[in-house]
């Protein structure tokens, strides 16, 4: 890999030429405006074969992608939304507790309350997603997810005493 | 009723600006051209007023302020050599070459040093635009010629300084030269000081909210400086420079920027008008082929010089003519140089219109050279070519 050649265009901006391994030439020039210039000169020419003009906003993500951090912003955004109203909830079924000793689908869970179990974690195994003819035992934990509604659906109509830190 | 009249002139004079830039925009022409025709056109129905004049005066004073606010001190810095050599070459290839002229046309030595000033100065605001618009910014040649103009920006300002100097002792002689020197150099070391030695305090002073009272303690900066460079009898836009020069290191930078270029940009237009209406038809028939004659002589020694220091620093030959093709154009400094002097009253009238004519004709078609640099580089190289292969061969 070669280096990267600065150089000061006074009144305009800053050069950065990239001699690339083919011998043609990548030269960037950056305007005091913020706008970006991509030149391409071909080998031993001295004029661009091809002229590319990018905004600073446009520059920041073709930059992105070139140097494989790239993301798309708005999908972060919409996650972030959905963590906004969706929870998860640890909670430890209490040897007294009405969800003790029953299998999943006659605690019709989701109908009643809303909620997803997602998880078991039983002592030292782990059961994603489990089965509707799992029958949760005391001293397991459950995760659940849901909305901010239907996780308080779900504490008051199972009466539930324990919740868990995350 | 003159002020009324002459507010109705003004209005008038600016709806002209418009329509006329609007045209020059849409061919790509540069503006300061068309302003000065403008002037010229506009000078058949009302003459220049006080208050067109004030303005001028004001026009000039921004326009250096700008040039000084926008000037890379830290490039100068870092390419010292660079600009060094090439500003010398291309001062070398012209500058006596327009005192030549001066003499051939009988002037005196100062107006023969006016002269020099006038068709050595590349105009700066045309070449960096056409640059830009042209899609050459990363060519070889570009920072080159931008190395010249920053040279050339510099050693105009400094001579500026001297030549409203000189002028305003009277005459050259030893003791005034010495004088004016002496004025300039201990005026510039006392920015250069302040500068050097304030950073922290100036930052300080000018870092206010208030909209309305950061205009105007800038403009109170701005006239005042120029004000004391004309107390002192340099002219008062070297004060205006040094002081952009001064204000281009502070964070607000880029806020006075901002603030200033309305005001320059309204009242830079009208100095162009100006200039335009006080350069007169009946001396201009003479003026033609004068003018004609140094510009077609003036553009070979430019062209020659910029593609000398294109070969010396190992640019392609291509590359080589396109740097010298792209400084022909002559514009803002050459037109206050030479209306910064003729305001005293020694001038003879000729240098103006003579500079009216020259830089009409560099700015445009100085800026279509530009654009159409392929074609002279396909005579005057690509033919050439084929050629030095023949007589290489056998």
């Amino acid at each position: 890999m070669s280096a990267i050649k600065e150089c000061d265009l006074p009144g305009i901006g800053k050069k950065f030429t990239l001699e690339l391994d083919s011998g043609d030439k990548l030269v960037v020039v950056i305007h005091f405006s913020g706008e970006r210039e991509v030149f391409k000169f071909t080998k031993d020419n001295d004029e661009p074969s091809s002229v590319t003009t990018l905004t600073d906003e446009e520059a920041h993500q073709i930059g992105a992608i070139l140097s494989g951090t790239y993301f798309q912003p708005v999908m972060e955004d919409e996650q972030k939304l959905m963590m906004k109203n969706v929870t998860m909830e640890w909670i430890k079924i209490t040897d007294d507790s009405s969800l003790a000793n029953k299998k999943l689908e006659e605690l019709n869970i989701r109908k009643i309350t809303g909620v997803s179990i997602t998880t078991i974690i039983r002592g030292e195994t782990v059961i994603p997603n489990p089965r509707s003819s799992e029958v949760l035992q005391p001293q397991d934990t459950v995760i659940i997810i849901g909305n901010n509604e239907q996780i308080k659906n779900f504490i008051s109509a199972f009466e539930i005493k324990q919740r868990l830190e995350k | 009723m003159i002020v009324n009249e002459s507010v109705l002139s003004l209005g008038i004079s600016l709806l002209a600006l418009f329509i006329a830039g609007l045209l020059a925009t849409k061919i790509n022409q540069s503006l300061t051209a068309v302003f000065i025709v403008v002037g010229m056109i506009l000078q058949n129905f009302f003459p220049v007023t006080i208050i067109t004049e004030f303005i001028a005066t004001l026009g000039i004073i921004f326009m250096l302020f700008m040039f000084g606010l926008e000037f890379s001190v830290g490039s100068l810095v870092n390419n010292q050599r660079k600009i060094f050599y090439s500003g010398i070459y291309d001062l070398l290839f012209n500058f006596p070459l327009g005192l030549f002229l001066g003499w051939l046309l009988g002037y005196d030595f100062i107006h023969a040093l006016l002269l020099a000033g006038i068709i050595y100065v590349t105009s700066s605001v045309i070449v960096a635009k056409s640059i830009i618009d042209l899609k050459r910014s990363a060519n070889p040649e570009t920072e080159y010629i931008l190395n010249v103009l920053i040279f050339e920006d510099m050693f105009i300002a400094s001579f500026l300084a001297f030549i409203v100097g000189i002028t305003n002792y009277g005459h050259i002689d030893a003791k005034g030269t010495f004088l004016v020197i002496l004025k300039t150099s201990a005026f510039f070391a006392f920015f250069i000081v302040l500068a050097k030695t304030s950073k922290k305090f100036i930052n300080k002073i000018i870092d206010i909210e208030h909209t309305e009272l950061f205009v105007i303690l800038i403009l109170s900066i701005i006239v005042l400086s120029a004000g004391a460079a004309s107390y002192i009898g340099l002219s008062e836009a070297i004060g205006a420079f040094l002081a952009g020069l001064l204000l281009s290191e502070t964070k607000q930078r880029h806020r006075i920027s901002e603030a200033i270029k309305p005001f320059q940009q309204f009242s830079t237009a009208i100095f162009f008008v100006a200039f335009g209406m006080s350069i007169d038809y009946k001396h201009l028939g003479g003026m033609v082929p004068m003018g004609i004659f140094i510009f077609i002589v003036t553009s070979f020694s430019k062209v020659y010089g910029g593609y000398f220091i294109g070969r010396k620093y190992a640019l392609s030959k291509r590359a080589g003519l396109r740097l010298g093709l792209s400084l022909i154009p002559r514009g803002e400094f050459s037109i206050i140089l030479a209306g910064a002097v003729s305001m005293s009253a020694s001038t003879p009238y000729s240098i103006k219109s003579l500079t009216g004519v020259y830089v009409l004709l560099s700015a445009i078609i100085g800026s279509i050279v530009m654009k159409e640099s392929d074609w002279f580089i396909k005579r005057l190289i690509e033919r050439k070519a084929p050629k030095t292969l023949q007589t290489k061969n056998p």
